[in-house]
């Protein structure tokens, strides 16, 4: 394949906006006949910082991490199942911790040349800027970003793959 | 999602009129309620007892976090109390409770749920930003300094 996208990965975090994302993913790798991978990150940095801060017991702790483990095997199987029916071939990728770290390692460690990402929340207050996890990720990892937008017509355009 | 993205003056209470901590948790439950934000009030209220029964959510300085997993949402919410005079929520550190933030999410959103908390985490770590929010009047004013932080 010698286009100008080798490997495409989506962030999979279980909001709609990323569940487009993966469809937009899934029409570019159609497209150029790239890679696709779907990362979902378990993020136990938020959990612990739930812990310290003692909104969390350690319980809730064990808990929580449990739910987010089937969430992320549930979506990553979701993504699997509509890739599967448009005819590509995804490889699914589990991680655990930070979230914009996370991201930035498997960018790296897979050779990503394009990450895409769901819509990000309107900047409503200076707060947002710094504390959004994916933006972050978007401004630190080393390859080209894609924000996916406009829910109906990438459905649109997943739904006319055959 | 940002908590900003939850915050309307419709799930701001100022200031509670609840004297107890039970009243604070019932009073929340009732703004969710008026605001449309839940199904079944009851079911809700008993969730987020339940949790508290585990172990308070009253942490330290005057900041609760009560919160619960139910089916009784269809998304993530949050409701936001302000006591200035303070009410007993048999917090870490012993003090009266002034600022209240009750957030509830289906059972299959914990990962926006946990997003959402760490974010109360973070903002309530700024003593100054809680001590305008205390200070508030209005549920305007409240969300407003959201909006502006």
């Amino acid at each position: 394949m010698d286009g100008p996208v080798k490997k495409i990965m989506v962030y999979v975090d279980g909001t709609e906006e990323s569940i487009t994302a993966a469809q937009y993913g899934i029409c570019l790798a159609r497209a150029t006949g790239a890679e696709f991978y779907a990362l979902y990150i378990v993020n136990t940095r938020a959990l612990s910082d739930l812990v310290n801060a003692k909104i969390f017991l350690q319980a809730e702790e064990e808990e929580y991490k449990n739910d987010l483990e089937h969430d992320a095997d549930r979506y990553l199987n979701h993504i699997k199942q509509m890739a599967r029916e448009k005819g590509v071939a995804v490889k699914t990728l589990k991680s655990s911790g930070s979230v914009n770290v996370e991201i930035k390692n498997n960018v790296n460690e897979n050779e990503i040349d394009l990450l895409i990402i769901g819509e990000l929340s309107k900047i409503r207050s200076r707060r947002d800027e710094l504390y959004n996890e994916t933006e972050r990720a978007m401004r630190s990892v080393n390859c080209s970003v894609l924000i996916a937008k406009d829910e109906e017509r990438i459905w649109s355009l997943y739904n006319q793959l055959v | 999602m940002a908590i900003v993205d939850l915050i309307s003056t419709s799930v701001v209470r100022v200031p509670l009129k609840s004297k107890t901590k039970t009243e604070v948790i019932r009073e929340l439950v009732d703004v969710l309620d008026k605001a449309d934000k839940i199904s079944d009030k009851e079911s809700v209220f008993k969730a987020v007892i339940a949790r508290e029964n585990m172990g308070s959510t009253g942490l330290e300085k005057g900041i609760a976090v009560p919160h619960a997993k139910t089916e009784k949402v269809k998304n993530l919410t949050l409701a936001i109390g302000v006591a200035p005079d303070g009410v007993d929520f048999d917090a870490l550190d012993g003090e009266k409770s002034k600022l209240f933030f009750l957030l509830l999410a289906q059972p299959n959103q914990s990962g926006p749920h946990i997003e959402a908390l760490a974010e109360i985490a973070r903002i309530t770590r700024s003593q100054s930003f809680c001590r305008l929010l205390v200070n508030a009047a209005t549920p305007e004013e409240v969300v407003e300094l959201f909006r502006e932080d």
